[in-house]
């Protein structure tokens, strides 16, 4: 499996991320982005129209967007994160994977225009963040008082997954995370994951590890 | 702020927020504090500076019964007096490296915190138990002039433990009674959606009691 990737996009980080989880190794092919603007060159116009990035390639499979990705791998590899197989499961997962599109418009949005210095409307783009973290938060607390810590099922989803990136990135829109408890519990448990990795701006918890042991050198005056 | 206010006890999260080993953000009418529970469960709130670069401490993490720096790892003990410096195993950290710490108490579910040791302990909430904590972008003397509303909210009883926090932000605790179900408990914590909505839109100071 292909994928075309660029080490600050959130989507690309999604599948990253998933195939780490679940143990599905990439080749990954780095995209000059920033400042190349390579992703919207005509060899990658030829596979993806849209000139986004990522893009999965697996034999005559080519995939362009990040939820389609996260399903083909969790189906391929760990059918346990796509949620439960009744009616009321599968629709949730699917109802937060089309709201993570939400989070790639506002949250994305807000972050590519405070960061990347992209165009856009940023006290527009901050206001609907505000509204998805606030639906997202009354979600996960309610998901808390029912006694679980993910989305759409009682253990990690790809739902959890594609929602993760964009939020925990928030800050960098100029989006504070600190008035949301439950989203903050929720970003704790998906870093808690085993084999979970990061993207610059999402770092691992260092306190599962032990405190490191300095190995004993003369101090410089 | 008055200096009156500076004694109280401000409530600024919910012990449920904040499990052990874990730091958060203590946003307070001062500023924000780096409110952290150890391994074993002790509460600290530190100025969320480090002594050492600045960084906010409310970003690091905890191991064990210290709070580290995400920035070098230093880290520190209840007191705010720094334990480590990573980069010089070898040395004691002299007392003057020490983070301001404050006085925290958590009852019935609520932390609490102040700037100055009040004399009396914060108010117990005997009989409620807390729903979830929300942010209001709203003054808090606007909802209520006291510090608590009482209403009802999908039909339930509802306590709201209300602090401003900064200019049109208001942190609310929702609370119920002790024995309400999880079923009342999530209606609850729906419907407080929509009387922040109300608050945010409207602004009706009839809301409060």
């Amino acid at each position: 499996m292909i994928l075309y990737d660029y080490i600050l996009s959130p989507d690309a980080y999604k599948v990253r991320l998933l195939a780490a989880l679940v143990g599905v190794k990439l080749e990954l092919r780095a995209v000059d982005v920033h400042p190349g603007r390579e992703h919207q060159s005509e060899p990658l116009r030829a596979l993806n129209p849209a000139g986004s990035i990522p893009i999965l390639i697996d034999g005559d499979l080519i995939l362009t967007e990040s939820a389609a990705m996260l399903v083909y791998l969790a189906r391929r590899a760990a059918a346990e994160w796509l949620g439960g197989d009744d009616a009321v499961d599968a629709a949730r997962v699917q109802q937060w994977l089309a709201f993570s599109r939400r989070l790639t418009e506002h949250l994305g949005g807000a972050r590519a225009t405070e960061m990347l210095l992209e165009p856009g409307d940023l006290p527009a783009m901050q206001r609907a963040s505000t509204i998805d973290l606030r639906e997202l938060e009354a979600a996960l607390s309610e998901r808390r008082i029912l006694g679980q810590s993910h989305l759409a099922a009682d253990r990690p989803t790809i739902a959890d997954i594609a929602c993760f990136p964009y939020v925990a990135l928030a800050p960098d829109g100029g989006v504070s995370l600190d008035p949301y408890p439950s989203i903050r519990l929720w970003m704790r448990a998906i870093r808690m994951l085993p084999g979970f990795i990061e993207m610059p701006g999402i770092h691992r918890l260092h306190d599962l590890k032990p405190e490191p042991v300095s190995p004993a050198m003369p101090e410089t005056v | 702020m008055p200096v009156e206010m500076l004694r109280d006890w401000i409530p600024v999260a919910l012990s449920a927020d904040l499990p052990a080993a874990t730091v958060l953000p203590a946003h307070t009418p001062s500023g924000i504090l780096a409110l952290w529970r150890s391994a074993s469960g002790k509460l600290t709130a530190l100025a969320d500076r480090c002594p050492h670069r600045g960084m906010r401490l409310s970003y690091g993490f905890v191991r064990g019964e210290a709070l580290s720096c995400i920035y070098h790892g230093w880290s520190y003990g209840q007191t705010g007096q720094c334990l480590r410096i990573p980069a010089h195993p070898e040395l004691a950290p002299p007392g003057a490296i020490k983070a301001a710490s404050y006085a925290v108490e958590e009852r019935n579910g609520v932390i609490w915190i102040a700037f100055e040791p009040p004399e009396a302990p914060p108010p117990s909430l005997e009989g409620f138990q807390p729903v979830r904590s929300i942010t209001v972008n709203m003054d808090a003397g606007a909802i209520t002039p006291n510090g608590t509303v009482r209403t009802q909210l999908a039909g339930v009883d509802v306590l709201l433990i209300v602090a401003g926090i900064g200019d049109r932000e208001t942190i609310a605790h929702v609370m119920v009674d002790a024995a309400a179900s999880a079923t009342d408990r999530i209606a609850v914590s729906n419907a407080v959606e929509g009387w922040r909505r109300t608050c945010e839109q409207l602004g009706l100071k009839e809301l409060a009691s």
